[in-house]
């Protein structure tokens, strides 16, 4: 029976009370095909002030690679001299075998961009922004809206799209040409919830259909929610690189189980209980940190007659915790 | 860590698709730039109805015998000057919004982060200007003709030379104001404040003839006097000083051809 209720009371924690887990990257790499992004010692510097610092970083065929970092940390840099946006003052880059200064022109025709800072003019319509930027010749502009479910403002000026149509379109002109490598820098800023959820599921799918994709974020969520690997950026430098699992492990809070106690809760035993490090209680509530592992024994040991506390909430540890962490101890 | 080679299997196009050649790429963009200028009501404004409205009106503001035109019949010394109108039009309000705008919203980094070469929009441009120019002057011409009838013009080359010149110098200009000024509200500023007197003083205003000597040596040095001058002489065949007019308006071409292509570099990033 105990066991019964604890399964029960799991699947209630995961479900309602406890902090949802954001969903996991894909780790499998489907496409993988060695490294088509390589990034060895470079550094940009404006007017004396170092802004990426001695960078170094891989990119394999097929994955979603992630550069996260607060603002200013030099991630956009970083990217625009990937782009031949910018040119490092030191270091060498390898983009699908080419330089990205130095052959500009043809590895413009296999990346796909998606810029921070860019926009398009006022009364651009959509229908004609997609036409402008197409390579090709003979693509069913229409059909390919509609693919985006921009087909209804076809006809719309850039001035007159939602902020999600604005981020939607930018993405179908990055896609356009089929890129082998496409970049994208804060695609999610200002979506809402919702629209942010609908773009991830974009990108997974371009991710899927063999694109090596190259994504700019300040937001921890998203990075954890899409990246296979992801490189940590403060003050223009890469401080850990790694899985966004593998970087929360190493950065991040302990995972806390928060609950009113049953009478008689023995705490000296949920102290000893494996995984547990350290119990807080304030204001008739206890908080036990510890490793994942102490969930289901501490989860036991709340039980009374069966029932357990109907307010017990568990938290997991976050990239974002481990961003904070991170970038906090550096600091 | 190194990168492999750039794929020579894998096609960045689907199969029924055709790349398109660099004129294709040019000629949509040239399209699509025009499309762009037209939907902009301001430049619109003061390249099409400011140059026909007002020169319909000034143009019948004076006795046909008005001493103060050196002769030629005021509507007809009036629209040879409002062609210098309609250049100073695209040259200090039109473009260089447009231009600014481009670079203060990030429109020239999503250029350049895709196929286009980086002159692609600069040829564009001054293909789209001089287009607009052209079709401009011509619906001035023509509405005037209907109003007052076109003189005719007494010295053909010197006329199309000083109108040539005078886009030139207005491309160039309109081109370095939009690269130099930090955004669009500030090049609309300071197009407009230019762009009055220029209007004013240029030979669209008062005649020289009713000015106080001080506002004559001011109107002088006015360019688009230079612009206006370079075609009203040869084309009423009045004045004397049209090669003069014509090596000024040469000697602005190449400088601000030299200007525009040294600041070319903000139409790139870095």
């Amino acid at each position: 029976m105990r066991t019964g209720f604890l399964a029960l009371m799991l699947e209630t924690m995961l479900t309602h009370p406890v902090s949802p887990l954001p969903r996991p990257a894909r780790t499998h790499q489907r496409f993988s095909s060695g490294a088509v992004i390589s990034v060895e010692a470079i550094s940009k510097s404006y007017s004396g002030r170092c802004v990426v610092d001695d960078v170094n970083f891989s990119v394999d065929g097929g994955e979603i690679f992630g550069l996260l970092g607060a603002n200013g940390a030099g991630k956009t840099t970083t990217v625009e001299c990937l782009q031949g946006l910018r040119r490092p003052d030191a270091g060498s880059l390898r983009v699908l075998g080419l330089d990205p200064n130095a052959d500009h022109a043809r590895l413009r025709r296999s990346i796909g961009s998606q810029l921070q800072q860019s926009s398009l003019p006022d009364r651009l319509r959509v229908s004609e922004a997609v036409a402008l930027f197409d390579q090709a010749r003979g693509r069913d502009v229409m059909a390919h809206l509609d693919r985006w479910g921009l087909a209804e403002q076809a006809k719309t000026s850039f001035a007159d799209l939602s902020g999600g149509q604005r981020q939607r379109l930018f993405i179908v002109l990055a896609l356009l040409n089929e890129p082998e490598v496409v970049f994208l820098d804060e695609l999610t800023q200002g979506l809402d919830p919702a629209a942010r959820r609908d773009v991830w599921q974009v990108i997974r799918d371009v991710r899927d259909r063999g694109t090596t994709v190259v994504l700019v974020s300040h937001f921890a969520e998203e990075i954890e929610a899409l990246c296979d690997r992801v490189a940590v950026m403060d003050h223009g430098r890469i401080v850990d690189t790694g899985t966004p699992r593998q970087i929360t492990d190493r950065h991040a809070s302990l995972t806390t189980i928060c609950f009113t106690p049953r009478r008689g809760l023995d705490r000296q035993r949920v102290a000893r209980l494996d995984g547990v490090e350290r119990i807080e209680e304030h204001d008739g509530q206890i908080t036990v940190f510890g490793t994942s592992s102490m969930i289901a024994s501490v989860c036991a040991e709340t039980l009374e007659s069966g029932r357990g506390p109907d307010d017990l909430r568990i938290q997991h540890p976050t990239l974002d915790d481990a961003l904070v962490n991170l970038i906090g101890a550096i600091q | 860590m190194t990168a492999k080679p750039l794929s020579t299997t894998r096609h960045s196009m689907s199969p029924q698709l055709t790349e398109r050649s660099s004129g294709s790429i040019l000629r949509h963009l040239i399209v699509t730039e025009a499309k762009l200028f037209i939907r902009e009501p301001i430049g619109l404004i003061f390249v099409f109805a400011f140059p026909i409205l007002t020169v319909l009106i000034i143009g019948s503001s004076f006795e046909a015998d008005d001493p103060a035109f050196g002769g030629a019949p005021p509507s007809a010394y009036y629209i040879a000057a409002y062609i210098g109108v309609v250049l100073a039009a695209v040259g200090l309000v039109m473009l260089p919004v447009h231009l600014a705008s481009y670079r203060e919203r990030g429109v020239l980094r999503r250029f350049q982060a895709s196929h286009f070469s980086a002159w692609a929009l600069p040829v564009a441009w001054i293909a789209v200007a001089t287009a607009l120019t052209v079709v401009a002057i011509a619906t001035l011409l023509a509405t005037t003709q209907l109003v007052f009838g076109v003189p005719a013009i007494n010295d053909l080359p010197l006329t199309l030379l000083g109108l040539a010149l005078g886009i030139w110098t207005s491309i160039n200009t309109g081109i370095v104001l939009g690269l130099a000024l930090p955004n669009a509200r500030a090049a609309q500023g300071v197009g407009l404040a230019l762009f009055f007197p220029s209007f004013l003083l240029g030979g669209a205003g008062p005649p020289p003839a009713v000015m106080p000597s001080i506002m004559r040596t001011v109107a002088e040095l006015v360019p688009t006097n230079h612009v206006v001058k370079a075609i009203q002489q040869p084309w009423l065949g009045i004045g004397s000083s049209t090669t003069f007019h014509l090596i000024v308006l040469t000697l602005i071409g190449i400088v601000t051809t030299v200007m525009w292509v040294a600041l070319a570099h903000r139409v790139t990033a870095d």
